[in-house]
């Protein structure tokens, strides 16, 4: 048993490799060597031919186009989107709570969405900036959302000629957000339940309104059904709404297994966020 | 040259090296023509075997098993009982269990192997939890499954005591496994060199594997050289374990004639080595109408596992320390080992302690709240004095200062001002906890069954310090050279104290027990006392052999009289917010203070009040271990969640002068004692911020959850 690895100098290099030879990309290596594991001493094997892409300059670095989308190469690192301070808020805490250190330094995050883990951190933010995936294979290129993207827990709409170059989030409007991650501690933890929610409120009246629910179930959880629920409606009316909404949330997010507590803190998380939105404070990120 | 003082806080000498990187583990070592070995285990927790389907072995791969031990010798580890199989032969008793060995030159090549290797059983009925074996759903061990037991008494009957009380309150308390997450996971090589077996192993008792393993092979303990390399951690977890990985090497090794080694995995070392005892202690206090008590009856149980390894020794510790630091008119602690088809416990910083003291102390938190005193206060009225009696009937030798270390604390952490402040289920909390723990072997165990020995060395301006007792990260080295140093007058780097190697020294019993220092360190200073005396003699050796303190009656057979020679005592404030969304919990401050005796390093003492806080608060907070049907779910250190250094926050440390008369310069054991009773006060603030009692540690946040949503 030989691995077959591959070190393409361009982009290009790297899509005729992957339409070619089927190489997977291998960007930070964080889940892919961890996944292949065989033991101490002993080199990992890869069932399939592997291509490291961690060096490819054209796939990293942050821009801003002119009508505010942040624009983020897929083998940028957690560390470098978390000090991005034009990288929107919930998207930067995600990254700055990833592992420790060492593994901020070395995870990408089209690694985080190609592994589409449910426990994965910079999904959720995304998926609630409705951000997009650009997939790009020798012949074309594609873009989706990253919630059409990730199928559910390991699974993606990837092709086995494509890799990822970019994420784009459109500038997000609104005027309160929140975010929280629950470690399984203080640092280095994966995440036992996230969550964001953003809203946006003109004269009193809720004209946007999103959440999204990491770790919650198979894939990060959003629901535009259930959001509607408050779109439209008057601030001052949250007190009032807020019990059917997080009962209707309830519905959205499907926990294997400590079902209880994901299910109570993300209502308790939830809930909390409205009822402080209830009282207009001044605008920007509830605490 | 310059003195090392004991009162000079030190450097310890293996910090460089360590800190570096430079330090050699097991791992590091290549010898010539060494070969690999993996383990089969067993998959399932209870059955026969029927078959053992091997692949086809490559030139030079072996699979060692029962049928290799050598003619005389004996398919069993010598710990302290002789049921520990080096390999399962016939049947299977619990997951993990050592089938056999696969040995070669490529750890990749054994990987595969191990994978190809076909184990077929007749499952036969598990039991995997302490209800299990107790509900006798099968018989693994005797006719109940109970593998050991012990009862003791002090004072007023309690059955009477019982009967005439006002209430009598019943509590159960439950704790969880516990793993060691040592940073070298276990590691042992072994080689046949001129004409002896040598093992080189990651271990805290190199005299220890030795006695074993010449069980296992029947042949005299002096063929066989024990060398302990540098060892990565250990908190008891490399007390009797290596044992379990060299009894296969030497059979192995026996057979093949070329050096072996058996470097596990993170994995492997989380999931198939032993762990902290899971405990269940049921407490029925009979109460006058104030809230008094007026006498206990404690039931104690441990899950042992399929074999006994330290087990009895263990509940033993659990059963001694059941009453923690108090006295009560009268009490009774029944101690049970269940048996269960699951990976033995064994020996874990601790020792058995720790879970009978958290029980204690939330149970005295909650009858405290419950007739409206402050646990604190509470407590205070039945602290042991010296003289007053202990559970076993023996007497508390030294003074007892926990009144001043309460004071300490409570000043520090301004703690009556925050009982005050923090209501009951407001979020916030602070907790208050008392500990203590019995130094060195059980009883007469160090006269009876130790013996510890110790051996100076001179030639020309040098010493050498020659005894079994090893450094696994705790600072033993450093201060055995400074003892030598200052007693002396002598230059610290010109004192020499290598890695034991059992041809080498003399036998100064098991690094293990907060022995070390109080019982071996005292050895030292004595010989360095002759040796200053005897200084111009030239080149000479002075060995120093355990004498017993007199006055310390024991009776192992009724476990009678003084239970340990003195104690370390403890006491610890922990403060604590609880977040009313996530119930996530920050801790906000600790405050401790210990009665070591008097610190023989004031910095090292420091590393390890530390460390054991924060392995105390992690027992507590974050380490979940469950064993479901005899397989441990947190199998990795991603899901097996031990504390980080922002877990937990900056520690205010205090200690009280107490000098120990049969100890080095008025040192006395405290590795295990800072462990002991961090996680009660942690939980008694958890208690305070959520309103609700608590019954169980670990206690996650969505176990505190739970508990909020108990109606
Ligand atoms: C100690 C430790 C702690 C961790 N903590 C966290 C945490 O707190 N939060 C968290 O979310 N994750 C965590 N992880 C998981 C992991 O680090 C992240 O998922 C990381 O973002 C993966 O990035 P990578 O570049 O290392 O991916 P890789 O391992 O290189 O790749 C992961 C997958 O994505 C694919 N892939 C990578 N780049 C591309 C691309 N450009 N196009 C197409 N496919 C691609 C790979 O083929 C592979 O299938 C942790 C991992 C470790 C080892």
């Amino acid at each position: 048993m030989v691995n077959t690895c591959y070190i393409p100098k361009t982009l290009e290099e790297a899509l005729v490799l992957r339409k070619e030879k089927k190489a997977v990309p291998l960007a930070g290596g964080t889940d892919l060597m961890v996944a292949y594991k065989r033991g101490v001493g002993i080199t990992p094997i890869f069932p399939f031919p592997v291509m490291i892409v961690t060096h490819l300059d054209e796939l990293k670095g942050i821009r801003v186009e002119e009508d505010g989308t942040v624009v983020i190469g897929a083998l940028t690192t957690s560390v470098e989107i978390a000090r991005d301070e034009r990288v929107p808020y919930f998207v930067r805490m995600a990254a700055s709570k990833m592992g420790a250190v060492s593994l901020r330094n070395t995870a990408t995050i089209g690694g985080n969405i190609g592994n589409s883990s449910p426990k994965g951190d910079l999904p959720q933010p995304l998926i609630l900036l409705d951000a997009t995936v650009v997939l790009q294979s020798i012949d074309k290129k594609r873009e989706m959302t990253v919630d059409e993207f990730i199928i559910k827990a390991k699974k993606n709409r990837l092709n086995d000629d494509e890799i990822i170059t970019e994420i784009r989030i459109p500038k997000p409007d609104y005027t309160y957000g929140y975010f929280r991650k629950i470690g399984t501690r203080k640092a280095n933890a994966i995440s036992k339940l996230t969550l964001s929610a953003i809203m946006k409120v003109e004269s009193g009246v809720i004209k946007d309104f999103r959440a999204s629910s990491g770790a919650a179930g198979p894939k990060v959880a959003r629901s535009r059904e259930v959001e509607k629920l408050l779109i439209g409606k008057l601030v001052f009316d949250l007190p009032s709404l807020v019990e059917d909404f997080v009962d209707a949330w309830d519905g959205v997010i499907s926990p294997h297994a400590m079902p209880e507590f994901r299910r109570a803190t993300t209502k308790n998380m939830l809930r909390y966020f409205l009822l402080e939105c209830a009282k207009l404070p001044k605008s920007g990120i509830i605490e | 040259m310059a003195v090392t003082h004991i009162t000079d806080k030190m450097k310890r000498v293996d910090a460089y090296e360590k800190a570096r990187g430079e330090a050699k583990y097991l791992c590091d070592f290549h010898l010539p023509g060494m070969l690999y070995a993996r383990m089969v285990r067993s998959t399932i927790p209870r059955g026969n075997i029927l078959s053992i389907n091997l692949p086809e072995l490559p030139d030079g791969y072996y699979f060692i098993s029962a049928k290799d031990i050598p003619e005389g010798g004996k398919n069993a580890l010598h710990m302290i009982a002789e049921d520990y199989r080096c390999f399962a032969d016939g049947d299977v008793k619990f997951i993990g269990e050592t089938i056999g060995i696969l040995v070669g030159s490529d750890r990749g090549v054994l990987y595969e192997l191990e994978k190809m290797v076909e184990v077929t059983y007749e499952e036969l009925p598990a039991v995997t939890t302490i209800d299990d074996a107790l509900e006798k759903k099968a018989i693994i061990s005797g006719e109940d499954n109970i593998m050991c037991k012990l009862e003791c008494e002090m004072g007023e009957n309690v059955d009477e005591v019982l009967s005439k009380a006002d209430s009598i309150i019943e509590e159960t308390f439950e704790t969880g496994y516990q793993e060691h997450v040592h940073l070298e996971t276990n590691s042992v090589a072994c080689a046949y060199e001129d004409g002896k077996f040598v093992i080189y192993a990651s271990a805290q008792c190199p005299f220890y594997i030795r006695t074993s393993i010449a069980c296992t092979m029947g042949i005299k303990s002096d063929d066989i050289i024990v060398r302990q390399m540098t060892t990565g951690g250990a908190f008891g977890g490399k007390e009797h374990f290596p044992d379990v990985i060299a009894g296969p090497l030497i059979v192995a090794c026996n057979k093949i004639r070329k050096p072996i080694f058996m470097i596990f995995d993170r994995e492997e070392d989380m999931e198939f080595s032993v762990k902290r005892h899971p405990s269940r202690t049921v407490f029925r206090t009979g109460l006058d109408k104030d809230g008094n008590i007026l006498g206990t009856d404690i039931k104690i149980y441990y899950n042992v596992g399929a074999y006994l390894t330290s087990s009895y020794v263990v509940l033993q510790r659990g059963v001694f320390h059941s009453t923690g630091v108090y006295r009560f008119p009268g009490a009774r602690a029944w101690g049970f080992g269940v048996a269960t088809n699951c990976f033995p416990t064994c020996a874990f910083r601790g020792f058995g302690a720790p879970q009978t003291l958290y029980a204690i102390e939330m149970h005295l938190d909650h009858i405290a709240r419950k007739f409206g005193y402050d646990p604190a206060e509470y407590k205070k009225k039945y602290f042991l004095k010296q003289g007053e009696e202990t559970i076993t009937q023996g007497h508390i030798v030294e003074k007892v200062m926990l009144e001043e270390m309460m004071k300490q604390i409570t000043d520090a952490s301004d703690y009556y001002r925050k009982v005050k402040e923090y209501a009951i289920g407001s979020g916030k909390g602070i907790g208050i906890s008392f500990y203590n723990h019995g130094g060195a072997f059980t009883g007469n165990g160090e006269q009876a069954i130790i013996k510890a020995k110790l051996k100076l060395k001179k030639e020309g301006e040098k010493v050498s310090i020659l005894c079994g007792s090893t450094e696994m990260g705790q600072g033993f080295r450093s201060i055995m050279r400074k003892i030598v140093s200052d007693t002396v007058g002598i230059d610290i780097d010109n004192v020499f104290y290598d890695n034991p190697d059992t041809s080498k020294v003399v036998d100064s019993g098991p690094t293990a027990a907060s022995r070390s220092t109080m019982v071996v360190g005292f050895l030292c200073e004595k010989a360095a006392k002759e040796m200053k005396e005897r200084w111009n003699e030239g080149d000479f050796e002075v060995i120093k052999q355990y004498e017993h303190p007199e006055g310390h009656p024991w009776d192992q057979t009724t476990f009678r009289g003084d239970a340990y020679l003195g104690y370390g005592w403890g006491a610890c404030v922990v403060e604590v917010e609880v977040d009313k969304l996530t119930k996530e919990v920050t801790t906000k401050g600790i405050w401790s203070s210990h009665d070591i005796g008097r610190p023989i390093d004031e910095l090292i003492v420091h590393g390890q009040v530390n460390g054991g806080i924060i392995q105390s608060l992690g027992y507590a907070a974050l380490e979940k271990l469950e064993c479901k049907d005899g397989r441990f779910k947190q199998r990795s250190i991603s899901s097996y969640i031990i504390p980080t250094s922002m877990d937990f926050p900056h520690q205010e440390y205090f200690f009280v002068d107490n000098p120990y008369p049969w100890g080095p310069y008025g040192a006395k054991g405290m590795g295990e004692l800072v462990f002991n009773g961090a996680d009660s006060a942690y939980m008694g603030a958890v208690e305070r911020a959520i309103g609700r009692d608590t019954f169980k540690i670990p206690m996650p946040p969505e176990d505190i959850q739970g508990v909020v949503d108990r109606k």
